[in-house]
């Protein structure tokens, strides 16, 4: 099942939809930690509803290059909570991001690779992404050959 | 019995280890095992002998459901309960005849209902005491009657179930179901959830029940909201009519 979003009033492509087994995943792993170290505990659920908000805001306006990077980095941290020895992240300092780009931009690419790492390779997994010509590269690598995806920030007009 | 012996499989460590705090802190529970997939999972459990294999749906390697498929095969499977953030796979789970479904993060008093759900499916298999379980489930997975696969439905929606040969056919405001079962079987499974046997060829869910009205020749008819009118058994009427004022 997945929360489907309200589609954008100025009928741009509506946004992909927050997954719910990503939700539902991040509170289990946020209910784990509640004993052993409630402050993170509290950072995960706080965060997540930081992701939430970001995701699910009715305004679908562009975004500065390198709020899609803190919201992407957002993101990961979420998955780390999930899976605390298996990710590591690499991700550009957020001066060397320039530019307005739609919702998702950065983040919907990162997610599509890294879930299809998670689901189908057992084992350590690293997302990296840098800054390439055009906008960023990511590589997501598991055990097997990395995905590697370009990703423009091509600026969007307000 | 003297406590459920649990395999709990999930490839998310932390959800592993949350279910795993649950599951030794419940008193119903005698002991614990984790594995953090399919394959780990299938070696346990040809090391030893469990009541009930708690299980992510999704996971690298073995699918939760293919090893819940491969489990048939066992002499005495343990029960299986799904423990996932996949919603919607629930009707893959009914299919490989889950005993329940439990979406992440589950509460302790979710957990315990499926924990009685277990005593009660291992009491029945190795013939022991055969009590009525304290909870029902909250959704079936029912047989489309057009055989187009299955559809889940609310316990709570289904106003009445009738005898239909080997086959129960269940009415709910969705439309009618058909599901391989006898009436006597739904009434011990359903009857926490406020089923009862009103006649041999019927079983109703008093929530949905207006009216109890008698006749002349000792039996009764107990009209729905919906309009359904069901005939009593005579050696039913006193019963239900207590039942009814209660």
């Amino acid at each position: 099942m997945d929360v489907r979003e309200q589609p954008p009033p100025n009928g741009a492509a509506s946004r992909p939809p927050v997954s719910a087994h990503f939700v539902n995943n991040v509170l289990a792993a946020a209910a784990s930690y509640i004993d052993e170290d409630p402050d993170y505990a509290r950072d995960v659920l706080a965060e997540l509803g930081q992701f939430l908000s970001y995701r699910l805001r009715e305004d679908p306006a562009p975004v500065s290059a390198s709020q899609e990077l803190a919201h992407t980095a957002t993101f990961l941290r979420l998955q780390q909570a999930r899976f605390p020895d298996r990710i590591t992240v690499q991700l550009p300092d957020a001066a060397d991001v320039f530019g307005r780009v739609t919702p998702g931009t950065i983040q919907g690419p990162v997610e599509t690779a890294l879930g299809r790492v998670l689901r189908e390779e057992a084992g350590p997994c690293s997302v990296a992404l840098g800054t390439a010509a055009d906008g960023l590269e990511l590589s997501v690598r598991g055990a097997g050959a990395p995905d590697v995806v370009s990703i423009p920030l091509t600026e969007v007009p307000l | 019995m003297s406590g459920l012996v649990v395999l709990a499989v999930d490839d998310e460590p932390r959800a592993l280890a949350d279910v795993e705090r649950l599951l030794e802190a419940s008193p119903r529970v005698a002991r614990v095992e984790t594995a953090g997939g399919g394959r780990e999972a299938l070696l346990r459990l040809g090391q030893g002998s469990f009541d009930m294999l708690l299980l992510d749906v999704r996971m690298p390697e073995i699918e939760g459901i293919e090893l819940a498929r491969l489990l048939r095969r066992f002499d005495d499977p343990p029960e299986v309960v799904f423990l996932t953030g996949h919603a919607d796979a629930a009707v893959e789970a009914f299919e490989v005849e889950a005993l329940d479904f439990l979406v992440k993060p589950v509460t302790r008093d979710r957990l315990d209902a499926a924990l009685v759900r277990v005593e009660h499916a291992r009491a029945r298999r190795h013939g022991g005491a055969t009590a009525v379980p304290a909870s029902a489930p909250e959704v079936v997975a029912l047989d489309n009657p057009s055989g187009a696969g299955k559809r889940l439905v609310r316990l709570e929606t289904i106003t009445h179930v009738d005898a239909d040969g080997d086959y129960a056919r269940i009415h709910s405001p969705d439309g009618e179901y058909v599901l391989r079962a006898s009436l006597g079987h739904l009434e011990e499974d359903w009857g926490p959830a406020g089923f009862t046997r009103v006649h041999r060829g019927h079983l109703v869910n008093l929530s949905h029940a207006i009216e109890l009205r008698s006749l002349e020749n000792g039996t009764a008819v107990l009209e729905l909201r919906d309009g359904t009118e069901l005939p009593v058994a005579r050696r039913t009427v006193a019963a239900l009519r207590r039942r009814l004022k209660a």
